[in-house]
């Protein structure tokens, strides 16, 4: 082949493995756009951090296909080469590494670390809780105590629907963590220090129909840890009443 | 015999050490036999007699004395089980010792894909689990640690840079001699009934474990000297002992991979050191470092932790980037691309790994104001992380591609690293990782960039390296069947498990809710047809290593230095020191040449 052939040759690989790159990252939009990632969720922070996930998602689908696709179209290529035959003495490419390196840096500054900042604030926001729960954790079970009406229970958290929730959690003897699946919110009980994290519930529900409406210990605390865990229960404002009051059992 | 007068050495040692704490102990008025202080204090001494024993004496320390040291006569196999200070032997120790420590985790983990193939507790109790998956990542952590930078950091950089051993080869046996103790201290902790805390070890859990906890943190601290010794070796090695022309930037992509692992290393270990040296302190002596009750601070234990543990992941897989690379190089006979992107890449990675300890900590009650600035260096990582698969698929593209056994292992490394990678971004996004922390999605990342980044590398080096190490072809029919298999097993196990951590499976745990049985039952499928993928490996590794076919000097048609002697190599590598010309890389280019490696005598010009 001429250089001027081969050159040719050459721009169309790049054409194909262009177009190819966008029919792929196309179909792989779609195929993420039409799975259901996240079980149930029922709670503000809930879709906060789902759209933080499904955002993620939809960038990386662009980076994995551009891997695949140029790295697949190299070995398509390149295949059946033999010991004593050279590939071309290319050591570099300025446009590429330049378009790389100025894509993978606004990639990495503009659309992960930026969205990341706002995202935690969204869920740092509305600081004023409407209620107080203290939660204490102790190998191996949970404790929930009101502290407005001195209510403590074990066994099943019971949780307003549509308020803002603050937990106040502490432990005795090791770490634990409060982990909530359908309230995507995690926090350790730390031995010596109170920590807190913020929830609205925003639907009704309990353990019963939904696996994810449970608290469940999420940092190893020794040989119970598996098994510490508690039902929750999302009641309506009334309900709620009620059984504070003693009532609702 | 060696080993026998180590073993001597120990015991006594631990008898010296235990009398002196059982009398500083009962001069403090306290009970003199307490297993716990006592064999701690005694480790160091056990750990001197069984070095001095094994070899340190008799080939090394007599001299500090003004007496002769004893002649080294050991030949043939028997160098491999003594004090030999050449480092071609030492890195096949490595490979061998670590690879048995390899399979013996593995089966750990075929355990606890047993007892989580169903719902409810049915193979062992949620304790024997918690020991299991405790050991079992206890002992992947040492292997991802030390096994590529001991064995082919050993074997292969001083050749690769033209040297005829390390700078301090008696340093070298030294290290890994010290790696005995560790799988000593590990089978202390098994027989006592292990430790439930995970490799993580976090206080006060750790600090109220059982005696298996505290031979967990000897062992530890014990790799960890000798990833310090063996660091200060290769780091030296590599800034003092590059032959004449072999400049910064001629350097083989592998050799900066392994210099940059080792500076790394060389930093950072200590501090799992001490946090090991911590738990004991409070576990023995009455400190309260992690005793809230007292006035310590259990999170005190994580930042020191994740001091050493984040940069601890770029030692286990700045390595296999480097074999990747270099494999991707050989195998598309093309010189690789972007070369001084990679180098920067190396070090940018060695940079930033030291500011983004504290994203395993979102969840952990530090302050809020630490968060945003460590999602941020993390995600930053992304960035040269990204220049080594520019530098990959610029090397891929156009080139002449032999799909052999190594190449397949280091197209292996990028597919696996980039699912590994693209799920820490997530993992770095404190919202996300907020729900996903300490859940099967953590499990299945982490399992991405160590298992398929670091360990297939680490088989990509071993399928590689394994003709020049032994002078033997592996069997590529055998190897590839491997690779394919691995490869499958792996994706099978393990992209499974990120779609249980979504659906809210926490980890380390023995039993789990009904709905994610079937889930389990696929991943621990998965898991058994990984398992048997490396029965292959091994019967292919014994089996060639004892009757393969003699292997040629140059198999792959590879440049760099190692390539250019017999293979295996003479005891002091090069007939004559080689004058460095240009890079390992000049594919393509009729008029490169890497080395001369007989410049006093006739003039055999390594060409490409
Ligand atoms: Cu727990
Ligand atoms: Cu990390």
């Amino acid at each position: 082949m001429s250089g001027d052939e081969s050159k040719k040759a050459n721009t169309r690989w790049v054409v194909m493995t262009g177009l190819l790159w966008v029919v792929a990252t196309v179909l792989g939009e779609l195929a993420v756009a039409a799975i259901e990632w996240h079980p149930f969720g029922a709670s503000r922070e809930a879709r906060i951090t789902d759209d933080a996930f499904d955002l993620l998602m939809v960038l990386s689908v662009p980076v994995i296909s551009f891997v695949l696709v140029m790295g697949g179209v190299a070995l398509v290529r390149g295949r059946g080469g033999v010991i004593d035959e050279d590939g071309p003495p290319v050591r570099s490419h300025r446009l590429f590494i330049g378009g790389w390196v100025v894509l993978t840096s606004a990639l990495a500054v503009l659309v992960i670390i930026t969205p990341g900042f706002s995202g935690l604030d969204e869920l740092r926001a509305e600081p004023v809780p409407d209620l107080v729960i203290d939660v204490h954790a102790e190998r191996w079970n949970w404790v929930y105590t009101y502290p407005e009406s001195g209510r403590e229970t074990q066994g099943e958290l019971v949780l307003p629907v549509d308020q803002r929730i603050m937990f106040r959690i502490s432990s005795t003897d090791v770490i634990h963590s409060f982990w909530i699946p359908a309230f995507r919110i995690k926090q350790d009980a730390v031995p010596g220090q109170i920590t807190t994290t913020m929830v609205t519930p925003e639907a009704l529900g309990e353990f019963d129909n939904a696996d994810e409406l449970r608290v469940q210990c999420a940092e190893l605390c020794g040989v119970g840890h598996a098994r510490m865990w508690t039902g929750v229960r999302v009641v309506t404002e009334a309900e709620f009443e009620e059984w504070l009051a003693g009532a609702g059992g | 015999m060696n080993i026998l007068r180590g073993l001597v050495g120990g015991a006594l040692g631990y008898v010296v050490g235990a009398g002196l704490m059982m009398a500083i102990r009962s001069s403090a008025g306290g009970r003199a036999w307490e297993v716990e202080s006592v064999t701690a204090g005694a480790w160091l001494f056990a750990l001197s007699g069984w070095l001095l024993g094994v070899g340190v004496w008799r080939y090394w320390a007599r001299g500090w004395f003004g007496r002769d040291v004893a002649p080294y006569t050991a030949t043939g196999g028997r160098r491999y089980l003594d004090f030999d200070t050449d480092h071609k032997v030492i890195g096949i120790q490595y490979l061998v010792t670590f690879l048995g420590m390899f399979f013996m985790a593995g089966l750990f983990a075929m355990l606890m894909r047993w007892e989580l193939m169903g719902n409810g507790e049915d193979i062992v109790g949620p304790d024997q689990y918690n020991s299991i998956m405790s050991l079992h990542g206890t002992m992947m952590v040492f292997v991802a640690v030390a096994a590529t930078v001991g064995a082919f950091g050993n074997y292969v950089v001083p050749i690769m840079i033209g040297a005829d051993d390390m700078a301090f080869p008696k340093l070298n046996a030294m290290s890994y001699w010290l790696v005995p103790p560790v799988l000593i201290a590990l089978t202390a902790s098994f027989l006592a009934g292990g430790y439930d805390t995970g490799w993580t070890g976090y206080a006060p859990l750790s600090v109220q474990s059982d005696v298996g906890g505290l031979f967990f943190n000897l062992a530890f601290f014990t790799l960890g000297l000798s990833s310090i010794v063996g660091a200060i070796n290769i780091v030296v090695t590599v800034v003092t002992m590059r032959a004449e022309g072999m400049t910064w930037t001629r350097m083989p992509i592998f050799v900066w991979s392994i210099f940059v692992t080792a500076i790394l290393s060389f930093i950072f270990t200590q501090f799992i050191g001490l946090a090991m040296l911590m738990v004991v302190l409070d576990r023995t002596a009455g400190t309260i470092f992690f005793d809230p009750a007292a006035g310590g601070s259990p999170l005190l234990y994580q930042h020191v932790f994740w001091f050493y543990s984040h940069p601890a992941v770029y030692i286990m897989i700045l390595p296999a980037f480097g074999i990747t690379l270099e494999l991707v190089s050989t195998f598309t006979r093309k010189p690789l691309f972007g070369y001084k992107w990679a180098v920067g890449a190396l070090l940018g990675i060695m940079s930033l790994s030291a500011v983004v300890w504290a994203h395993h900590m979102f969840t952990s009650g530090m302050a809020e104001a630490l968060r945003k600035p460590f999602l941020a260096s993390t995600e930053l990582i992304s960035i040269p992380t990204g220049l080594i698969f520019l530098c990959a698929l610029g090397t891929l593209w156009l080139g002449k591609i032999r799909f052999e056994v190594p190449m397949l292992f280091a197209l292996g490394v990028l597919f696996n690293f980039l699912i590994g990678g693209i799920t820490g971004v997530f993992l770095a996004d404190v919202p996300v990782d907020i729900q996903l922390q300490d859940t099967y999605f953590v499990v299945a990342h982490f399992h991405y960039v160590i298992l398929g980044g670091g360990i297939f590398g680490l088989f990509g080096a071993t399928y590689y390296w394994f003709p020049k190490m032994t002078g033997r072809s592996m069997s590529d029919r055998l190897g590839k069947v491997h690779f394919w298999w691995m490869m499958i097993g792996f994706n099978a196990t393990f992209l499974p498990m990120f779609i249980l951590g979504m659906q809210g499976m926490n980890r380390r745990v023995a039993d789990y809710s009904p709905d994610l049985e079937s889930a389990n039952f696929a991943v621990s499928m998965g898991g058994f047809f990984l398992g048997t993928s490396f029965v292959i490996f091994l019967f292919n590794f014994i089996w060639s290593w004892a009757r393969g076919p003699a292997a040629p000097a140059d198999p792959w048609g590879s440049l760099t230095l190692e390539w250019q002697i017999p293979s295996p190599p003479p005891h002091e590598n090069f007939t004559s020191p080689p004058l460095v010309l240009s890079d390992p890389y000049g594919y393509g280019d009729p008029d490169s040449v890497h080395a001369d490696l007989a410049r006093d005598g006739a003039k055999t010009v390594v060409e490409k």
